[in-house]
């Protein structure tokens, strides 16, 4: 009891019908395909653990070299490495009946029909508190179909909407150039919550070689140098919808994690910042306390306070 | 076995090793814990500076229960902090991670073959098999291109076992690369028939040893390197090849920072 617990009160959030205990969370694909990095975490620090994409059929992914590191991030085309639902459900999913933290499962496909089957499948699933619908993948052919055409989306989501009553979550691609059409479209199609948003397609070379660095040529951005463009598509999407939006992109610290809350997130996962120290939600949640505390504010009275200036 | 955990370990030596490299020994606040050989960790600076990822290095030696060393190529930016870092300032470790080496019996012949910083695992696999009785059954084989490579040497060179130096251009040992010494010992019989084949360093090194051990029949496990992103599984960046028939099973992928970075020869593809 004490000071401590009223501490663990002041980080709690809500993401539509789901309470989370602290506004962090895992990216998918980058804590893992299952639970078992928790070990690096206080479960207490975590809001939830949001898991690797799994898709109905195994994929092997992409060629090596799949990573590449520059100043500001690194460029990945893991290409959706998964061994597919039946493996996922026999292998991973009782285990994660037992674990302390909500589990987000992050579901993707080729088709609508694929996108449903997940959701049904992540639906039966016990240790499933929420499904994430992957719209947005840059390393698949045709992941970002349904990324960059609003209709698409809609279909999906909306498909998606009616065999589900777990929480539905839209991730959405920042490969566009507004994300407004995509957030409302995922809003009216019945998402609960929307992540804002997943790794911007990009390119880096070795001019010795005369090469691309990863195996595919192209991949995903992501890390501190995609911060300041993942804030500006959280804040548009925040004006421009009433469900709440989970923010990703670039965020490795509390500063980060405050910035993309007074922007409008009500929740922030945190991806690349994790690979070099894993232990990392487990300081910023220590950090946003402390923060918090400081600045004599709380998490719901930050969310979506953003002063914009008046021209 | 020991559970991977973050911890920050204080620079407490740096010692030139070579042309391009050194030996970092970091000390940590606690006793570290059981490692087994051939496993590793990820180290960053713990200021934040330096590249976006941690890098991988095998565990090298343990001078006392709450300090370790790691012998250190310089390469690129991310080993090149690592030789800046100041002594007293603190490193960022993940540790320990991956599978290590199984090592045989105590009964049963080791030969352990290594090429420039490959040597690294090797020491604790060495001082283990001697403290285990077993150094007569124990044959290292270390080659460089040159002496001034053959990194740390003495600590080989002293321990109770049987150390052969090879260097591409003759200057110490055995004038040759290490696989022709590896078959040199072979035709001489300096190895016997039963032991048990390890192996670390560059890719063709790796690929002519299995070569040689396949065409044998040896057992043979191997040390890889491949790009690491995270280092504890979670991100998908290791993958090795796998062998469809082999004991790790039909997926495709097998990733390196955890079912590796040792591996047994005839569960993977080089
Ligand atoms: C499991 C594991 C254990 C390792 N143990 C050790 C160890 O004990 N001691 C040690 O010195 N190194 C070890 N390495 C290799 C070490 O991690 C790399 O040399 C290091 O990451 C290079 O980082 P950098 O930023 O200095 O170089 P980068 O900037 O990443 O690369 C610089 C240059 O070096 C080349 N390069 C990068 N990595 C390698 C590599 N692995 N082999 C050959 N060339 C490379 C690049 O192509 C580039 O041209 C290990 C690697 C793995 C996967
Ligand atoms: C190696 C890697 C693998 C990823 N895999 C997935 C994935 O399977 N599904 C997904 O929705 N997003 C995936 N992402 C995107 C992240 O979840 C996140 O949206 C993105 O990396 C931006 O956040 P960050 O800068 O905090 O990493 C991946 C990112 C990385 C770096
Ligand atoms: S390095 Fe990240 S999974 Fe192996």
């Amino acid at each position: 009891m004490g000071a401590q617990s009223i501490f663990v009160m002041t980080l709690s959030t809500t993401i539509g019908s789901l309470s989370l205990h602290t506004p962090l969370l895992t990216g998918s694909g980058t804590f893992g395909h299952d639970a078992s990095a928790l070990s690096f975490l206080n479960p207490d620090d975590l809001g939830a653990l949001v898991l690797k994409t799994v898709t109905p059929q195994p994929r092997p992914g992409n060629p090596n070299p799949r990573m590449a590191e520059y100043e500001g991030g690194i460029l990945n085309s893991i290409g959706l490495e998964n061994r597919g639902l039946h493996y996922w459900r026999d292998k991973v999913a009782p285990e994660l009946a037992q674990i302390a933290v909500p589990v987000i499962a992050n579901a993707g496909g080729h088709t609508l029909e694929e996108y449903v089957e997940m959701t049904i499948a992540f639906s039966e699933m016990e240790g499933v508190e929420g499904i994430e619908l992957n719209l947005s993948c840059p390393n698949v052919e045709g992941g970002t179909r349904f990324a960059t055409d609003p209709i698409a989306l809609a279909q999906v989501v909306a498909a998606c909407r009616v065999v589900t009553e777990k929480p539905l979550w839209a991730k959405l691609s920042p490969n566009v150039e507004s994300i407004v059409p995509f957030a409302q479209a995922a809003e009216q199609a019945g998402a609960d919550a929307l992540t804002v948003s997943n790794t911007f397609l990009g390119l880096l070379v070795d001019w010795r070689t005369r090469q691309p660095q990863l195996g595919r040529g192209f991949g995903g951005v992501s890390g501190s140098g995609i911060r300041p463009l993942a804030l500006r598509f959280v804040y548009e999407s925040a004006q421009a919808v009433e469900i709440p939006i989970v923010a990703s992109g670039g965020a490795a610290s509390a500063k980060d994690v405050l910035d993309f809350m007074v922007a409008g997130a009500s929740a922030v996962q945190i991806g690349t910042a994790a690979f070099r120290t894993p232990d990392l939600l487990s300081k910023i949640a220590q950090d946003l306390r402390a923060l918090l505390k400081e600045d004599g504010s709380t998490i719901q009275t930050l969310i979506g306070s953003l002063e914009w200036p008046s021209l | 076995m020991n559970e991977a955990r973050c911890t920050q370990a204080k620079v407490f030596g740096k010692t030139p090793c070579g042309p391009d490299a050194f030996l970092l020994e970091l000390e940590f606040s606690a006793e570290i814990g059981q490692i087994d050989p051939g496993q590793f960790v990820m180290l960053s600076l713990a200021d934040g500076q330096g590249p976006v990822l941690a890098r991988p290095f095998s565990f090298y030696g343990q001078t006392a229960p709450d300090r370790l060393t790691f012998l250190i190529q310089v390469l690129g930016i991310g080993t090149q902090v690592l030789q800046d870092c100041p002594l007293e300032e603190f490193i960022q470790v993940t540790l320990p991670l991956g599978t290590g080496f199984a090592l045989p019996d105590a009964n049963r012949p080791l030969v352990m073959i290594a090429g420039g910083v490959g040597s690294a695992p090797f020491l604790l696999c060495a001082e283990q098999r001697v403290q285990q009785g077993a150094g007569d059954q124990t044959f290292f084989i270390f080659g460089a291109r040159s002496e001034n490579r053959l990194y740390d040497k003495q600590a080989f060179a002293s321990l109770a076992m049987h150390s052969r130096f090879a260097t591409d251009d003759g200057s110490f040992g055995f004038s040759g690369n290490v696989i022709a010494c590896l078959e040199n010992g072979l035709q001489e019989e300096t190895f016997p028939e039963n032991a048990v084949y390890f192996a670390c360093g560059p890719e063709p090194l790796l690929k002519a040893f299995a070569r040689l051990v396949q065409a044998k029949g040896f057992e043979a496990q191997v040390s890889l390197e491949t790009y690491m992103g995270c280092g504890f599984g979670a991100c998908n960046a290791c993958p090795t090849a796998t062998n469809p028939n082999g004991p790790l099973g039909a997926w495709p992928w097998a990733k390196t920072c955890q079912d590796g970075p040792v591996f047994s020869l005839d569960s993977i593809q080089l």
